[in-house]
Order: structure tokens, then C-alpha cells, then sequence
């Protein structure tokens, strides 16, 4: 199978993904009721959460594999999701500001699903810099492996807590209610075809990423298998 | 002829793209010595560190006990000893302490007599309760020495043992791995130059540009290529 | 005397605490120094928003005093590199976790009651019943943190600048300890009914285990070179 190929037919698909969704968001979906028009910032939010934290789940179990199997494909893999990733977290939390603004009147609010997310956005962030420190070598990825299974532990952890400290004592900003109160079929529809867009988008530049990582690691054993039969030849 | 306790397989440790060491061969056997000569920077203690299992080859094998260093079973970590540049032992703890504190760890019955002995051997008998802290360089070596072999190891592994020693210091450590070899020990050692490993017994190997080779014989080496007490498997 | 190596892994930790003595003083030191910081910053007053801001105050002082006792603990071991001597013992990976996390655990410990006393005195509290529910809710938070920072510290040890990426990675892991400790600890000293507390309780109690496991079974990976 080409590769080639492959990573286009993801881009077309996208592309195609991408349009539906803009135009149902934008054109076909009613407007909301209660928040008007900023309301539809919710259908780039919500699948941007569902990726980062998907994306999350794949750094892990990219960890576990590289510690267990030794593969350097395996921390390629996990280092490209962490990348893409922290992408789509950022976007989450500047959409949910985005959206918080004119319907609460404030940037930011510290309800339960934005604040597991910030949570998100550090661990990620920790993770990167923690490459960046350790540099390309094999110690890097089994550092990122580890730090990358035990922050997906923490998550579900951080998730019940934070809920718990929101309903307990609730923020002093109305919090969204439980699940998305979505009455009109359309909006339904709309959101599940902006969930399909954005993972078409997120698997495909994930590829794209993938990709980059495994030349990098194929030059460098190129580069060893060149350095030692430099020396050889002046033996 | 008995199996190598200590063996290189091709062994290859680029760090980058930068080769260091390259097709390494190198068998010991029970009993012998192996010395791996080099200038500063020629990665003799990168050798050491790979046969050791503390880090991983590029290419290649390092094993000991016929089982790759890497990953060695406790069991078979009980029966190495390794000496290296950095001493090993806990400046705030005495030498008695230190030493006691692994041989609880090496499970070496009776530790408390058993450090005092070694204490002993290395001359440290008298600031054996003294702080290491306050060691001078050459009585860091002999105690870390001490730590190396203290468990009867079948395999040694020594990174310059012989570095800031004096005379009486170095005839010690000279002694003492003497006996370990003649209790079958297997040894392997790098030095800068070959002299004082030589007349232990031990086959020189010259580790230049990431490559092992013999050394060149000379007067005094010839017996020991007659009879050669390590070799170099190719 | 037949010890286990953990125990003498761990009683070596203590002897040279005892014997270099700056890490307990130090972690009691910083955590005095946090505190009145606080007080300045948050200017408390008394009842229930006092005992709020006295339980924030304390569980910033331990992570903080967390933090550099866990990178003091490793770095002992860097000394003369007697962290791969150790590597090459037959002392298990996990056993030498348990005795790093351990000696962690003790110092923060040690920590956390001067914490709490200076706590009482800093923020007008009383030392009575109230004060004594919070001890089960610091020893948790203190051993999730130890765990914790004990495998962290295993990696920035081992980078250089690694001491900025202790923290970066440690405070936000931490964090669902951290809302629980605090919510624990306010709802203990503004007596509050037994519910809530043992609600948080229980929070902190799933960190801890989750925490524990996870550094057991992934400190070896951490432990070797390159």
C-alpha cells in the first residue's frame, strides 16, 4: 500500500469531512435558543475535547508498547499523538474561552470540564518539555513512555475529583448542566458529523507527523550505519 | 575449556551518530584476566559499562554468565563486582558502614564480620569509623575496591583500579586480585598502559579507534602469547 | 541480624538523613517559610473562610517541601553514582522504590507536623479534635506525593535542567490529591459532618493506590542508562 496514497486519501477525506461539517455548522443547524450564534462554537469545542483526549489515550498505549516490545516505531507513534494532541487541547481551551466570554462575561471558567482540561493541556505540556529535555535518545522515550502511562492514569482520577469539587461546592459561575441538552435532531446530526471531521483531521495529521518522526529515526540509523563505515574504510 | 563468564559479541555503542566502539570481541574465562589498554577517551569504561549491563549496546552483544548483561537475573548480579571511576560509596557514612550496608545487600552471610575483614585487607582498619568524606583519594579507591570484591564476585570488572594509588596501594589491590583470580575469578580491567596488569597474568588488548586488538608481543609478553590467559575471539 | 535489603536500603536513607540532618530541617524550614508567605498573601480571618485558607496554606507548603525532599532523596544516590551500584545489586528495582518512597514518606511526614502546628499558630486555630482529622488526610496526601515525586524524580535526576521538569510534570499530576487534600483538611477544621471528609478521604485513598502500583511497576524503567 503507498503511503503516499494513503495519507492523501486521509487528506481528501478530511477535506471533504471538513466541508460538510462547516456547512452544517454554519448553515444547516439552527440557532440555539438560550446562547444565540456563539452557541455553535460548541461543534468545534466538543470534538476538539473528544481528540485531545483520545490522542491522550494513545500516547499510553504507545508507552506500554515501546517498554514492552523496545520498538522505536512505538515511541514515534507516541511522541507524533502527544504533539497533535496538544494541539487540539489548546484549541479546546481557547474555544471554550471563546465561548465563555460573551454568554458568562468571563474568559474563563473553572467548571469541571475546562478544568480537567487545563489539567490535560499541562500534563501534555510536561510531556513535551520533558522530550525536549532529554533530547533524541533512547532514554527520552523511555522517559516519555513512562511519564505518558502515569498521566493517563492520573486523568480519570482528576476528572472524578474535579467534578466532585464542582457540584460540592459549586463555581460561582453557572455551570453547563450534565450531558449537551441537545433537543433539535440537526443539532445531533451536526455534532456527530463535526466529531467525524475533526478525528478525520486529527488521524491524518497525526499520519503526517508519524511519518516525519519515523524518517528522523531512519536518518539517524543511517547516519550510525554511515559513521561506522567512514571508520571502517580508514582501518 | 570452560565457558566465558565475560564475553563481547560484536559488540558496537554508537552514542549519536558517533561510533565509539566497534566490533568488539573479547572472551574471559574463569580464572583469567583480560586488561583493555587505552588513551583517555579511547571508551575503555564505555566497554566496562556495557559489559556491566548499565547500558545498552548498539550492535552487538555483551554477556555475562552467557546471559545478555542488560538483564541479568539477581541471582547472577550477586556474583559481580564492579569498579569504576566514580567510588560507589556514601561520603556521610563511615567505611564500616558503607561496606556493611552492601554486604546486606549482596546477601553475604555474616556482614558485619565480613566488612570488618575487608576493612583489613585495603588498610582501613584503623578509620574504618571514620566518615568517608574525609578519605583521601587513595583511600576512596581501596575501599571502593574493597565494595567491589567483598561479595567474592566470579566476575570482576575494574575501570583504572590501579588510578591514584601509591605503591603499597596498588601491591594490595595487585594482591587482591590475584587471589580473586586464582579463586576462578574472571577478571577484566582497563588501564592506561599495560605494565602492572601484565604481570598478573593478564592478555593486553589495545582498545584504539573502537577497535580491540592484541597488543603487540614484546620480550616480557611473549610467554604470556605462548600461553595465552584470555583471548580474542574473532 | 537478618535484614531485608529494602530495610536496609531504607534504614541507610535514614542514617544518612540523621547524619547530614539538612533535609527534615530544610523541608520544615521551607514549609514555615510558605506559610508566612500566605499569611501575607491571603490575610485570613477567622471561621470558616480562615479554616479554608489555613487548609490551601497547608497543602501548599507540602507540595512544595514535597518537591525538594524527593529531589534531595535522589540525589544522595547521585553522589559518587551510588544509584548504579545499586542498579547492579541483586536488590530488586521494586524493592529499591518502596525504600526511596519510604524514606520520602518519613521526611514529609516529619515535615507535615511541624506544618500543622505552625499552621494552628499562624492561622488562629485551636489544637483540638478538628485538627486531629486532618492528620489521616496529610499522611495520604503525603504518601501520594511521595510516590509520585519518587518516580519523577528518578527521571529529572537524570537530566540536565531536570530540576524545572519535577515540578512541571509533579503539580499537575498531583492535583486530584491536591483538591481532595484541601477539601479534606477545610471540611475537618471548619467541622463540617463526617461525610464530606470521608468522601475526599476515599479520593485520596484511590490516588495513593493508583500511584503506588503505577511507580512499582514502572521505576525500573526510569532506573536504567542509556
Amino acid at each position: 500500500m503507498n503511503g503516499r496514497a494513503v495519507r492523501l486519501g486521509l487528506g481528501l477525506i478530511t477535506l471533504a469531512l471538513m466541508l460538510a461539517a462547516l456547512y452544517m455548522v454554519f448553515v444547516y443547524v439552527p440557532t440555539e435558543a438560550d446562547q444565540g450564534i456563539v452557541q455553535r462554537i460548541f461543534y468545534f469545542h466538543v470534538p476538539c475535547a473528544w481528540v485531545a483526549f483520545a490522542s491522550f489515550a494513545l500516547v499510553a498505549i504507545a508507552g506500554i508498547f515501546y517498554l514492552w516490545l523496545g520498538q522505536q516505531v512505538w515511541d514515534d507513534l507516541g511522541y507524533a499523538a502527544a504533539e497533535t494532541g496538544m494541539v487540539f487541547c489548546t484549541l479546546v481551551l481557547v474555544t471554550g474561552s471563546i465561548w465563555a466570554k460573551p454568554i458568562w462575561g468571563a474568559w474563563w471558567t473553572w467548571d469541571s470540564r475546562l478544568t480537567t482540561t487545563l489539567i490535560l493541556w499541562l500534563l501534555y505540556g510536561g510531556y513535551l518539555m520533558l522530550r525536549a529535555m532529554a533530547g533524541d535518545s533512547e532514554q527520552g522515550a523511555r522517559f516519555g513512555a513512562v511519564v505518558g502511562i502515569v498521566a493517563a492514569i492520573d486523568v480519570p482520577i482528576v476528572i472524578v475529583s474535579v467534578r466532585l469539587w464542582r457540584t460540592i461546592h459549586p463555581a460561582v459561575l453557572v455551570t453547563r448542566q450534565g450531558g449537551h441538552g441537545l433537543e433539535d435532531p440537526r443539532m445531533v446530526a451536526t455534532l456527530l458529523v463535526s466529531l467525524a471531521a475533526f478525528t478525520a483531521l486529527f488521524i491524518w495529521i497525526l499520519c503526517l507527523r508519524f511519518v516525519t518522526l519515523r524518517m528522523h529515526t531512519r536518518l539517524g540509523a543511517l547516519a550510525r550505519s554511515l559513521a561506522l563505515a567512514e571508520a571502517a574504510a580508514q582501518d | 575449556m570452560t565457558a566465558a563468564l565475560i564475553e563481547a559479541r560484536a559488540l558496537g555503542k554508537s552514542f549519536g551518530p558517533t561510533p565509539v566502539l566497534r566490533d568488539v570481541n573479547l572472551s574471559v574465562e574463569a580464572g583469567r584476566g583480560a586488561a583493555v589498554i587505552g588513551a583517555n577517551g579511547a571508551g575503555k569504561s564505555t566497554l566496562i559499562r556495557l559489559l556491566a549491563g548499565l547500558s545498552a549496546p548498539s550492535l552487538g552483544g555483551a554477556l555475562l554468565f552467557g546471559e545478555p548483561a542488560r538483564s541479568l537475573r539477581p541471582a547472577l548480579r550477586r556474583r559481580i563486582g564492579l569498579l569504576s571511576h566514580q567510588s560507589f560509596v556514601y561520603p556521610n557514612l563511615t567505611a564500616r558502614e558503607n561496606l556493611e550496608f552492601y554486604a546486606t545487600l549482596y546477601g553475604v552471610a555474616d556482614a558485619r564480620a565480613q566488612a570488618a575483614e575487608w576493612l583489613e585487607r585495603v588498610a582501613l582498619g584503623a578509620v574504618a569509623d571514620a566518615r568517608v568524606r574525609a578519605y583521601s583519594r587513595g583511600m576512596e579507591q581501596r575501599l571502593a575496591i574493597a565494595r567491589a570484591m567483598l561479595a567474592r564476585p566470579d566476575v570482576l570488572m575494574l575501570d583504572e583500579p590501579f588510578a591514584a594509588l601509591d605503591a603499597d596501594g596498588a601491591a594490595l589491590a595487585a594482591a587482591l586480585v590475584r587471589e580473586a583470580m586464582s579463586q576462578g575469578c574472571a577478571v577484566l580491567a582497563s588501564a592506561h598502559s599495560a605494565g602492572a596488569l601484565e604481570e598478573l597474568g593478564f592478555a593486553a588488548l589495545t582498545l584504539s579507534r573502537g577497535r580491540l586488538v592484541h597488543a603487540e608481543p614484546s620480550a616480557t609478553r611473549q610467554s604470556v602469547a605462548r600461553a595465552p590467559l584470555a583471548r580474542q575471539v574473532s | 541480624m537478618v535484614t531485608t535489603p529494602f530495610v536496609a536500603v531504607l534504614r541507610k536513607d535514614l542514617l544518612l538523613e540523621v547524619r547530614g540532618g539538612q533535609s527534615t530541617v530544610a523541608l520544615g524550614a521551607l514549609s514555615l517559610l510558605v506559610l508566612v508567605v500566605l499569611v501575607f498573601a491571603f490575610n485570613p480571618g477567622g471561621g470558616e473562610q480562615g479554616a479554608e485558607a489555613a487548609a490551601g496554606a497547608l497543602w501548599v507548603a507540602l507540595v512544595f517541601s514535597g518537591m525538594l525532599g524527593a529531589t534531595r532523596a535522589i540525589s544522595a544516590e547521585n553522589e559518587n553514582g551510588c544509584i548504579r551500584a545499586l542498579l547492579m545489586s541483586p536488590l530488586d528495582r521494586a524493592a529499591l522504590y518502596a525504600a526511596k518512597l519510604a524514606a520520602a514518606f518519613i521526611f514529609m511526614a516529619v515535615a507535615e507536623a511541624a506544618s500543622i502546628i505552625l499552621m494552628v499558630l499562624f492561622f488562629n486555630l485551636e489544637f483540638d479534635a478538628r485538627v486531629m482529622r486532618l492528620v489521616p488526610a496529610v499522611l495520604l496526601g503525603a504518601l501520594g506525593f511521595a510516590a509520585l515525586a519518587t518516580l519523577l524524580a528518578g527521571i529529572s535526576s537524570r537530566l540536565r535542567g531536570g530540576d524545572l521538569i519535577l515540578p512541571l510534570l509533579a503539580v499537575p499530576m498531583f492535583v486530584p490529591a491536591l483538591i481532595a487534600g484541601v477539601k479534606a483538611s477545610a471540611s475537618a477544621l471548619g467541622g463540617a459532618p463526617m461525610g464530606e471528609f470521608a468522601l475526599w478521604l476515599k479520593v485520596l485513598i484511590a490516588f495513593d493506590v493508583m500511584f503506588v502500583a503505577a511507580g512499582y511497576l514502572l521505576f525500573e524503567y526510569v532506573a536504567g542508562e542509556e
